[in-house]
């Protein structure tokens, strides 16, 4: 199943290592051995996040990607696979996937994070997937833009959002993973992948083919696709109406937010991780600290790190490489002035001037955690 | 479709991490730019004692009520979805109430067992929590 390395993408790679500024940066991208593991944090439904120390690279491989279920998945066979598009369009369809590559090929590098991402830090404790830091990744999705298809069906104006449905089944009386976006968004930028990074998308990541919508967190990027449809209203039921929902305005830790106080969850925030910083250095030695930085805006603009709780911050090097909605890596060359614990903060700043906040904005179900991020170093004389 | 549900599915999912692996490392083996492997798994680029993902499971902690909650939890995922939390006797009310208009097996009289078991074990100061370190996931 696996390709060689496609012309284009060598021509990316070279020009990727030609851009980079220092062979400090290329030497990031690959993992090492001993980072090249996972973290189960549910054994069936599968759920598991990638350890930040893994994640150092532009492009996050496929078999270090966060995996995220709701329930064990009705994998659909490929064979037999087509993508229902109906609704509001003049001609309903179904497509195969030999159908779907007729149209103009799609592709877009970016960031893909559940909305729980980081739920597990919030105070008070939130119940859902404890996830810490690793439900993220950055990888290039191929495949057809979504208006090429609804374009295709004959979309009609009356069509407002576009409702989504995969193949996984919930147990017992669990309700369905149905969801829905604006279509706006959707004819925006909204691409039917099947291909992750140079190869078919792999089972546990949607296959045959999985919606990205780049910006909006992976409630909306809908694996095992297999019914698009334009609708008037937004999709109904309990993973539109009740969860993925966010407060309007933020409230005090642990306070309960009123349903119609809350709105649809889409744009992911401005937030940055460090990925590599020694566990200990020697006063006035140079180290390199290093990390990634993504928004719902399509560009990060600036990253900082504090070493004094955020009194003064340090800004950091951006890598050159970029696309709309990927992550940025970054790095900074640091020597401590003292010995002691040292607390090194980092915070990003977005192409859209929102800055990651000291504190997340607390919600009930646990969503978009981008506080700043903290590591400790010891620090010898 | 390939169909999996119910108590054992986990096998499954193990299964196709696992066929997924091998996949994997037989693509590999075959092509001409890879190195020869004299035995599989000699040339893998991840610790191979590592489990593979979703093939080793975490359990309850002994204890009253820990025959509910195996019964009455794990139709539809792995303790560690329980073992993780640490909520208050509110959220756990509320949580298992969900739990059981979603389906959890759990008869009314055995009810307030589960409750005070999860009360009991995974309440705020719960730190028994670890991620289970697990293989890469295969491409």
């Amino acid at each position: 199943m696996r390709r060689p390395l496609t012309r284009r993408a060598f021509l990316t790679l070279a020009g990727a290592a030609a851009l980079a500024p220092s062979a400090a940066l290329a030497a990031a991208e690959t993992v090492p051995k001993d980072r090249r593991r996972m973290l189960q944090v549910n054994g069936y439904a599968t759920d598991a996040e990638s350890p930040l120390d893994a994640l150092t690279t532009y492009i996050t491989p496929n078999d270090l990607f966060f995996v995220r279920q709701h329930w064990n998945p009705m994998y659909p066979d490929a064979r037999r696979w087509a993508l229902i598009v109906d609704g509001e369009v003049s001609a309903p369809m179904q497509m195969t996937l030999a159908d779907l590559k007729k149209l103009p090929r799609a592709e877009a590098t970016c960031v893909l994070q559940c909305a729980g991402n980081g739920r597990g830090l919030f105070r008070p404790p939130i119940p859902g997937v404890q996830w810490r830091y690793g439900a993220v990744g950055n990888a290039r999705w191929t495949g057809v833009r979504v208006r090429d298809v609804l374009e295709k069906a004959g979309l009609k104006s009356s069509a407002k959002h576009l409702h989504t449905f995969g193949s996984d089944k919930p147990p017992v009386r669990v309700p369905p993973f149905h969801r829905s976006l604006e279509l706006d968004k959707a004819l925006q930028d909204a691409i039917i992948a099947w291909e992750m990074n140079g190869v078919p998308l792999p089972a546990l990541h949607g296959a045959p083919a999985r919606l990205v919508v780049p910006g909006w967190a992976g409630d909306h990027w809908m694996k095992w696709l297999t019914r698009i449809s334009a609708q008037p209203e937004p999709q109904t039921g309990f993973y539109m109406e009740t969860a993925y929902r966010f407060p309007e305005t933020p409230g005090e830790p642990g306070a309960p937010v009123p349903p119609e106080k809350t709105r649809s969850l889409t744009q992911i925030s401005v937030k940055s991780n460090i990925t590599e910083a020694p566990a200990s250095v020697k006063v006035r030695t140079r180290a390199t600290i290093r990390g990634f930085a993504f928004s719902g805006a399509p560009d990060i603009a600036r990253v900082e790190v504090s070493e004094d709780g955020g009194a003064n911050w340090m800004e950091a090097t951006l890598d050159p490489r970029h696309d709309p909605y990927a992550w940025r890596l970054w790095s900074l060359p640091w020597a401590p002035k003292s010995a002691g614990t040292v607390t090194l903060l980092s915070r990003a700043t977005d192409s859209q001037g929102s800055t990651q906040p000291r504190d997340p904005v607390w919600n009930p179900s646990g969503y978009l955690y981008n506080g700043w991020h903290s590591v400790q170093v010891e620090v010898t004389a | 479709m390939r169909v999996w549900r119910g108590g054992a599915a986990w096998l499954a999912t193990g299964a196709i991490a696992a066929a997924l692996l091998l996949g994997s490392s037989a693509a590999a083996a075959k092509s001409p730019k890879k190195k020869p492997r004299s035995k599989a798994g000699a040339a893998a680029d991840f610790d191979v004692k590592l489990p593979v993902l979703g093939t080793k499971l975490q359990e309850f902690p002994p204890g009253p009520g820990k025959a509910v909650a195996d019964q009455a939890c794990l139709q539809c995922h792995s303790a560690s979805m329980v073992l993780q939390q640490r909520l208050t006797e509110k959220q756990w009310t509320a949580s298992l109430e969900k739990m059981i208009r979603w389906g959890a097996a759990v008869s009314a009289d055995r009810k307030d067992e589960l409750l005070a078991y999860l009360v009991a074990n995974f309440g705020p100061e719960n730190e028994r929590f670890e991620p289970l370190v697990t293989r890469p996931v295969g491409k």
